[in-house]
């Protein structure tokens, strides 16, 4: 009897083992995942490339050893009949990231894998390797390769409290005060650090026996524990709390058998979907769990409740389909009721049709933007007074009440009559513009110089973004008041010039005409299309299709775009979206559904020209460069 | 030539990569003083610096604000001016225009050199100081010798070939002058001023990045 038992439990346990798919292994804390359905296409993708993507650069250190030189997926021990998934994710305490897999050939895994050691698990069934940066989690045939990462504020704050406590004075860094912390974490932490640290103490001070050395396994001596410098004691901190942290992840996933399938059910049906591919973005535990909310969630719980229940539902699904020359995302904005009806009057609004007539047929990237600002403002204040109103708080009656006498106050006709919202925006390529620079003279007689300045010339990307307006005559009064302030704004007849506008060397141009107010710095449109291109604008079909678009439109081609934008003019973060999307030619085109109360639809369509090696690299393109704008 | 202003010199050229006027210029009185005047002229750049300047990091480098390069170009000019035998150390920054000016006066050839290697030698905060061994000027009365040491070619190798077009738009023209007349001189591309006590030689910066010997030159002054 006995051991039918048993053999039912081992049938049952082996079941279960099967039945768990590598999904299965998504932490809950998981915002943003994608999950690869039809995996088969990156069989023939290099590991080499692979860990050069952007979205491994968090787990590839061990990958990018030598180890993979010359291998392919395929000979990795990734079992191609399951999904791969991608994930990341923050929590108030920690970030979370790492990718889940199905195993077909564990010691050809290991071969990948081979920096990392086994390590005890504390739970049932399941096998734990640590390498330096990462833990690989493997149970039955599913494995999780995870990094977790302790938020670098908590690191100091307890760090500091520590520190402090024990006497010491400033510690040298760029200080900041932190009162958004977890208590309990912090205590917890606090505890673990001085009690390793204790264990030593004791080992010398205790008895009257010789003192036992600690063991060389780089564990300093008790007198030196105490003088620990400031970042020593901040690792030992930083090391403690990722330990807590990694458990309660594992706890969760495997003792109390939580996971992101389980936890959001939306995600569940997504992952059901037949396509090659899906995206999850749960926006709303983003912006819940990101930290300036901690202050709000601490000091007004009741307001930091409404907001979050503001924000339910607010997730993005998508599916990524392969088809032949094209990969599209097809992906749904789903928003909660009170949000939905501020989204879906922002984005009651008529197209502005005088738009196109400034977007020339053959520019290379150009996007519609198309909103109703004043429905979505009186439509917010609806939404959001009341929420503000309830909170029982001087500050914040303050803010309502500020609110309250600007709405009464503010003439909006004429606000939302200058800036309807509704916008468009152009690159026009890299153009020659005209800069003045220094020359050097010499005099021929004894080589003595001297200064002068010259015209001179510079590339520059050519970029126009226009408004709707209603009331050109409040940009004309605004222009003209500057033309008297400063002489380096002038009315040039047809539109104005604002002198060494950008980047103190080159000139701003600005259209006030046809319900448009234009800024560019391309000096062919000012002077020579002032009216609009005319017939080389936008016409025809893709007049049309832009028109009936939801509230934005969008079109890229990648060859003559991105490989043109110079590196010097964007932000590190915008470098890093642009580095993702070089070195592919194609287009891509992005579309909107008309807005409803409970979601808006977009639809990114990349198509690629030229010769492919495989759709495996576009589709890790394309995840990378998602990945890139999400994180 | 002058080795720190080299090291801001290649640091410019090879970041910027936009074009770069130098003029380095040397004046000798009899007694074997002089005049020092170094200026960098970056304002056919303007648009690239005031957008690099206006970034955190570039490549992974960490990009200094307009104040970090005051108080670095403040700290040379204060460390130029207590080396022995300089006097006289002035320098105008024109941040509108990245024009940069340094004059000083030295009371000897080898007091130059010993206070530029000096505040150089600072400023690598131990690197490259090999290189600072090299003399690069000696000057005996009668005849001058001037090079360039060779730290150039290192980073000529590390410029992107789609940058090395711009590096021939920029120039470096180096200047000496005297109290007496100038018999001769070896440096072929070399020109002499109509009144025969000053020559120069102008390279682009592409050349002098790949051989630095371009402006080496000996002057043999008239008795």
């Amino acid at each position: 009897m006995k051991l039918i038992a048993l053999f039912s439990f081992s049938l049952l346990l082996s079941t279960f083992a099967t039945a768990q798919q590598s999904e299965d292994l998504i932490p809950k804390d998981a915002v943003t995942v994608f999950s690869i359905n039809n995996f088969s296409v990156l069989q023939k993708v290099s590991l080499d490339e692979l860990v050069n993507y952007e979205f491994m650069a968090e787990i590839q250190q061990e990958l990018f050893d030598g180890s993979t030189h010359g291998k392919t997926i395929k000979e990795s021990g990734i079992d191609f009949n399951q999904k791969l998934n991608v994930f990341y994710g923050k929590t108030f305490q920690y970030e979370v990231s790492g990718f889940t897999f199905g195993i077909s050939n564990k010691e050809q895994l290991f071969t990948v894998f081979d920096d990392f050691q086994k390590e005890e698990s504390k739970q049932a069934g399941v096998e734990r390797y640590s390498s330096y940066f990462n833990q690989l989690i493997i149970k039955g045939s599913n494995a999780l390769l995870i990094r977790v990462e302790p938020i670098e504020e908590n690191i100091n704050s307890i760090t500091d409290s520590i520190w402090y406590s024990r006497g010491n004075d400033y510690p040298f860094y760029d200080f900041e005060f932190y009162d958004d912390y977890d208590g309990n974490a912090q205590e917890r932490a606090i505890e673990e650090v001085e009690e390793s640290e204790e264990f030593y103490e004791e080992l010398i001070i205790e008895g009257d026996e010789a003192p036992i050395e600690a063991p060389e396994s780089g564990f300093p001596e008790a007198e030196e524990i105490n003088s620990k410098n400031y970042y020593e004691l901040r690792d030992s901190v930083s090391y403690v709390l990722q330990e807590q942290h990694l458990m309660s992840v594992l706890e969760g996933l495997f003792q109390r058998n939580e996971n992101l399938v389980k936890f959001d059910p939306r995600f569940k049906e997504q992952l059901a979907h037949e396509s090659d591919g899906i995206f999850y973005l749960d926006n709303s535990r983003n912006l819940s769990r990101d930290q300036s909310f901690w202050y709000m969630k601490t000091m007004f719980p009741g307001l930091y409740q409404d907001i979050e229940q503001l924000y339910t539902g607010n997730v993005m699904l998508g599916d990524i389909l392969l088809n032949d020359n094209n990969v599209q995302l097809k992906m749904d904005a789903n928003y909660g009721p009170q949000l939905g009806s501020i989204y879906e009057e922002l984005n009651d609004s008529k197209f502005d049709k005088n738009v196109l007539n400034y977007i020339h047929k053959d520019n290379s990237a150009y996007f519609t933007y198309n909103v109703n600002l004043r429905q979505a403002y009186d439509q917010a204040f609806k939404v959001i007074m009341p929420i503000l109103e309830d909170e029982k708080n001087a500050r914040i009656s303050a803010n309502v009440l500020a609110i309250e006498l600007l709405d009464e106050f503010i003439n909006k006709d004429a606000l939302f009559g200058t800036y309807k919202g509704s916008m468009f925006g152009s690159f026009n390529g890299i153009q020659k513009v005209a800069t003045r620079k220094i020359e050097f003279i010499y005099d021929e007689e004894t080589f003595d110089y001297e200064e002068i300045e010259v015209e001179a010339v510079e590339d520059m990307p050519i970029f126009t973004l226009g408004f709707s307006t209603d009331r050109t005559d409040i940009p004309e009064k605004v222009l003209n008041r500057l033309s008297r302030i400063t002489s380096r704004f002038e009315n040039k007849g047809g539109y104005w010039m604002f002198e060494d506008a950008i980047l103190d060397a080159a000139p701003l141009y600005f259209i006030n005409a046809k319900g448009l107010f234009i800024l560019t710095n391309d000096e062919d449109l000012v002077k020579n299309h002032v009216n609009g291109y005319g017939r080389n604008a936008i016409s025809g079909k893709k007049a049309k299709e832009i028109k009936k678009n939801g509230f934005m439109y969008a079109e890229v081609d990648w060859a003559n775009t991105i490989e043109r934008l110079p590196k010097d003019i964007f932000t590190e973060k915008q470098n890093e979206v642009l580095e993702a999307l070089r070195g592919k030619s194609g287009e891509m085109k992005l579309t909107t559904s008309k807005t409803t109360a409970e979601k808006t639809s977009f639809d990114l369509v990349y198509t690629f020209t030229g010769e492919y090696e495989n759709s495996g690299k576009y589709i890790l393109d394309f995840i990378n460069s998602m990945y890139v704008l999400t994180k | 030539m002058k080795k720190p202003i080299l090291f801001v010199f290649i640091l410019l050229t090879t970041i910027l990569t936009g074009c770069i006027e130098i003029i380095d210029d040397l004046s000798f009185n009899a007694d074997g003083s002089g005049t020092f005047k170094y200026s960098i002229n970056l304002s056919s750049s303007k648009i690239k610096i005031n957008s690099i300047l206006a970034l955190d990091s570039l490549d992974g480098k960490k990009v200094p604000t307009q104040d970090e390069i005051r108080t670095k170009i403040d700290e040379f000019q204060r460390k130029l001016m207590s080396q022995e035998g300089i006097s006289g150390v002035e320098i105008e920054s024109d941040f509108t225009n990245y024009m940069f000016k340094l004059k000083c006066d030295f009371s000897s050839a080898s007091d130059l050199q010993t206070a530029l290697k000096n505040v150089a030698s600072n400023f690598a905060e131990g690197k490259n100081l090999e290189e600072l061994k090299h003399n690069w000027i000696t000057w005996d009365n009668a005849t001058l010798s001037r090079s360039i040491p060779e730290l150039t070619i290192d980073q000529t190798k590390k410029v992107k070939p789609e940058d090395i077009e711009l590096l021939k738009q920029g120039s470096y023209t180096s200047i000496t002058r005297f109290a007496v007349e100038v018999e001769k001189f070896d440096n072929p591309k070399a020109v002499m001023s109509k009144n025969k006590m000053a020559v120069m030689i102008k390279s682009d910066t592409y050349s002098l990045m790949e051989q630095t010997s371009i402006l080496d030159n000996r002057i043999y002054l008239k008795k």
